[in-house]
């Protein structure tokens, strides 16, 4: 642009646009992709904005020194705030929105009341402006596109990465993603402290454009809703979505500047606005994304040969031994909910390369057990040994990546991902690790594997039960488990869909991988299960052999109440 | 012969005046109009005051139109609307500098939009002349020119006025309490207010400030009755003054002599808490600022525009004032310099004085300001009086105490 010697209005415009794209963007890389949104993102923008106004403007440091400090202090605030909430299950949602708005509030307190502004605002007008152009717009606007083209490198790259993986899943279900091997904790800290370092970034750099800066005018809630505004416009789960929304937000508060219309033409643009959100509530991106998606889906399902059902293992996934010895051991576990003894001194043990039954009334404690050993919930006491490690402290993801995976009763697979991206990513997460590449092409194995190749480009939503529940089956094997914990797999399908979800399970142990089945579908567990465990009010009351054990008089109280006979 | 004589030279006169208007008269009708750039916060939280200055800069315009305009040219004005945002109005003052090619340029409103297009004026080398800036330290560029006549110093100058309109009391306040909203322009005069009391033997019995955009004004109301001061001055700007007041009143306080630095005109005035509230003016709507040249017919014009627009004050005073002025300013410096060349404008404008609506005004001084011309106003039977200076003070108005 500086060489084409525009006049330096087209300059200050674009800089504008490249402004709002790189506070859109980052402001997306958080709350966009993992759901935390921030209503903080303001604050972040403001400490850059404040630490380049003090250092340039007060202690006369050259205003290319002050950048990376503009960058780094939001990005520790943010980690350091991240820190402290991203620990807090509750602290989701709007909660977490008001929590980020609170930190805007108050750090705009904290500048205003102390020497950092104390008042009268910082004055910039003695500070030069790099002279990266023949004009001071023109410099403007090339710090701005390349800050721009480095956040959207980052959003881009994010995206292709395990992070942006994780933090999709996080988006659609933070627990489950856990339990599927995603650090969470990590990498919400991570994509926080990028937010808000590039939000720092281009703070630092307004606060010369604009040469006064004042606490009301930065500490305000104008930047997060107009951030999240554009986010939502230009959609929020593609990284070039915030982008496009920002683009086209400025453009047309731009075009509304004329006196004449100033309020109609706001009134138009708000009308524009709120169409655009009811009528594409996935943003500009996200429509196209689908109707893409939807185009794949259908020449997928075409190609596609009728299901040659479970014909053959995965070509990496080469059977394991199986030796017989424990691969898990767990001992006086314990776990209660709000004083309802949920496990009251579970002990048993799980050979590898068996097929364990876990059979039970309601309420004995098997999901229990299934959450407590996967790391879903955390023990109050006991102990589970998994092959020779101790799992009890764990976090979900150092579970699932020591090689345990599971399915659940109710099956959670990530809504907003494809079918082949939900497989894809417990073999990016589990056991295996793979890279995304790798692990994409592997997840098309699996999915051969279970006949869901058809709907790889399929949406959960658009999958019957039978097979969601073979998406679960999927995603527990991409991960390459020594143990899978299947939780009530069966249940809902019909006869049909059982027989071949045995076959299925039959299968699985073929290749070596140990399984604990928790089931109420009794000729299942019994033809399937090496052994049995019988739970009762936390406890296990009985383990064998499945003959012996359901003859026991015990289980049959446990499950018939009083015998008579 | 003589008549018939008398015929022709009517008709030679008619032709020679065809000759020679007609061409000119054409020039002048080929003449492209001066156009003056700005913009204003139209849209956004500073929109309600920024339509007063829409508003005069419309009737401005008008006038200067229907006396000929400007050097034989009609002026248009061109104003777009900065959204109350500072870094689009930069952007803004670009295009008109750079892509719509304005002839001159007029200021925006607030100080955050009037620093930015100073700074484009600056690298344009275009004159600014500006409405209300309330920072004048703030003021570096040597072709910017205040309109609002607050002098270079007003934290000294401004609290010096209202101190000596109060020491001419019979018996002026010994304690003063300074209470103040950390809002830029406000925060520096209830600073130097403090100065200036301690200089003259004011006892501070207390100083509180809050942010800007507080609404729980009871501790604040607590605190003061509890310092039982003389003379309360607030640094408070738009509602936070009625907005104390009434946290005051519901203590069953009023304070004795009172002070608000800008005060929202009309809802203090019409407010019965307000009885006697004091403020700073540069203008009212009573002799002698009505003696100045064209105000008579500027405020008739005023009031039907205003109320037309819905502007719920419809009344001259400073934020209206201070934008005739600097229309005034601005076609002084033209007529002045006789040409639209900025820099002949800018050295005329600071080499001469030019008649106001505010008095005779003068820009040599330290960062252009000249006088502070503010004056006293308080709030008397429902309305603004000036006060002091005494020669200032509306007809048979002065200071009134509890």
């Amino acid at each position: 642009m500086p060489a084409l010697r525009l006049p330096a209005f087209y300059e200050s415009f674009l800089y504008l646009v490249l402004h709002w794209i790189v506070l859109a963007t980052s402001w997306n890389l958080l709350s966009g992709y993992s759901g935390y949104f921030s209503f903080g993102h303001g604050a972040f923008y403001g400490a850059g904005v404040y630490t380049t106004a003090v250092l340039a403007g007060k202690m006369d440091v050259p205003f290319a020194w002050t950048l990376p400090a503009a960058a780094l202090l939001p990005a520790l605030l943010g980690v350091a705030l991240g820190a402290i909430v991203f620990r807090v299950r509750n602290v989701r949602g709007e909660l977490f929105a008001l929590l980020t708005l609170a930190v805007t509030f108050v750090l705009a307190t904290i500048v205003l009341n102390t020497p950092i502004d104390g008042g009268p605002g910082v004055y910039l007008s003695a500070v030069a402006v790099p002279s990266l152009a023949p004009t001071a717009s023109g410099s403007f606007y090339l710090m701005a596109l390349a800050l721009a083209v480095v956040t959207l490198a980052i959003a881009y790259a994010v995206t292709k990465m395990r992070l942006g993986v994780g933090l999709f899943a996080i988006h659609d279900d933070e627990d489950a993603a856990e339990v599927m091997g995603v650090p969470t904790y990590r990498y919400k800290l991570v994509a926080f402290g990028l937010s808000c370092g590039l939000a720092g970034l281009a703070g630092g750099i307004q606060a010369l454009f604009v040469s006064y800066v004042t606490s009301n005018g930065t500490f305000n809630i104008t930047v997060p809703l107009t951030v999240v505004l554009m986010s939502v416009l230009g959609g929020t789960r593609h990284w070039a979505g915030p982008a496009i929304g920002a683009t086209v937000i400025t453009i047309l508060l731009y075009a509304s500047t004329a006196a004449d219309q100033a309020v109609a033409g706001k009134a138009v643009v708000g009308a524009i606005l709120v169409g655009a959100v009811l009528f594409m509530p996935d943003g500009i991106l996200g429509l196209a994304v689908a109707r893409l998606r939807r185009m794949r889906a259908a020449a997928s399902s075409i190609a596609q040969a009728p299901p040659a059902y479970a014909t053959r293992l995965p070509a990496t996934a080469a059977p394991r031994a199986r030796t017989g010895e424990p691969l898990v051991v767990v001992r006086g576990l314990r776990k209660s909910f709000r004083g309802v003894r949920a496990l009251d001194g579970v002990d048993l043990d799980v050979r590898e390369g068996e097929i364990l039954g876990v059979l039970g009334p309601n309420g004995s404690g098997k999901s229990t057990l299934i959450n407590v050993v996967s790391g879903h919930y955390r023990a109050d006491a006991g102990s589970i040994v998994f092959a020779g490690r101790e799992l009890l402290h764990l976090r979900a993801h150092r579970i699932a990546r020591a090689g345990i995976a599971r399915t659940y009763q109710i099956p959670r697979p990530f809504a907003h991902m494809t079918v082949r991206d939900n497989v894809a990513l417990t073999a990016m997460f589990g056991g295996e690790a793979l890279d995304p590449g790798e692990a994409r092409a592997q997840a098309g194995e699996w999915l051969a594997f279970t006949d869901l190749a058809a709907r790889a480009d399929a949406l959960p939503g658009d999958l019957n039960l039978h097979q969601t529940k073979f998406l679960e089956l999927a995603r527990a094997l991409a991960s390459r488990p020594r143990l899978v914990l299947l939780d009530e797999v069966l249940s809902g399908l019909t006869p049909g869909e059982i027989d071949e979800a045995v076959e299925l399970i039959r299968r699985i142990r073929a290749r070596g991988t140990t399984i604990v089945l928790v089931e109420h579908v009794m000729r299942v567990v019994t033809a399937l299960s090496d052994r049995i465990v019988v739970l009762d009010q936390g406890r296990v009351l009985a383990e064998g052999l499945a003959d012996d054990v359901m003859s026991r008089r015990e289980v049959a109280i446990a499950y018939l109440g009083t015998v008579h006979a | 012969m003589k008549k018939h004589t008398s015929v022709w030279h009517r008709l030679g006169l008619a032709v020679a005046v065809t000759f020679f208007a007609v061409p000119v008269a054409l020039a002048q009708g080929a003449q492209p109009p001066i156009r003056i750039g700005s913009t204003l916060a139209l849209t956004g939280p500073l929109a309600s005051t920024s339509l007063v200055h829409k508003v005069v800069g419309e009737i401005y315009v008008e006038q200067l139109n229907k006396r000929g305009g400007l050097l034989g040219r009609q002026v248009e004005w061109i104003v777009k609307d900065d959204q109350s945002k500072p870094d689009l109005a930069r952007t803004l003052y670009e295009q008109l500098v750079t892509s719509d090619k304005v002839d001159l340029l007029m200021g925006p409103y607030a100080t955050g939009a009037i620093l930015s297009a100073m700074g484009v004026a600056q690298r344009f080398n275009k004159v600014l002349v500006h409405h209300t800036f309330g920072i004048p330290s703030l003021a570096k560029y040597e072709m910017q020119f205040p309109a609002w006549s607050l002098g270079a110093d007003p934290a000294n100058t401004v609290p010096n006025t209202v101190l000596d309109a109060l020491g001419a009391l019979p018996k002026p306040p010994k304690t003063i309490a300074v209470v103040t909203s950390k809002f830029p322009s406000v925060h520096f005069m209830s600073l130097g207010a403090r100065e200036v009391a301690k200089k003259r033997g004011l006892t501070e019995v207390l100083f509180l400030e809050w942010d800007f955009g507080n609404l729980d004004y009871g501790p604040i109301a607590a605190r003061v009755k509890d310092a039982r001061p003389d003379f309360v001055w607030v640094g408070a700007i738009g509602l936070e003054g009625t907005q104390l007041l009434e946290a005051m009143s519901k203590i069953d306080y009023a304070p004795p002599l009172h002070f608000y630095m800008y005060p929202a005109p009309g809802p203090m005035s019409k407010s019965p808490l307000a009885k006697n509230a004091l403020s700073m003016t540069v203008f009212e709507e009573h002799p002698p600022f009505t003696n100045a040249a064209g105000a008579a017919e500027f405020i008739s014009l005023y009031h039907v525009r205003a109320a037309n627009a819905r502007i719920p004050d419809t009344s001259v005073e400073v934020q209206a004032a201070a934008s005739y002025t600097a229309w005034q300013i601005l076609e002084a410096g033209v007529r002045g310099a006789r040409s639209l060349d900025d820099k002949a404008i800018g050295a005329w404008i600071k080499a001469n004085r030019i008649d106001t609506i505010q008095g005779r005004l003068r820009f040599d001084g330290p960062s252009n300001y000249g006088d502070d011309l503010m004056r006293v106003k308080q709030v008397q039977n429902g309305r603004w009086v000036t006060v002091w200076p005494k020669e200032y003070a509306a007809p048979g108005a002065t200071l009134q105490v509890p």
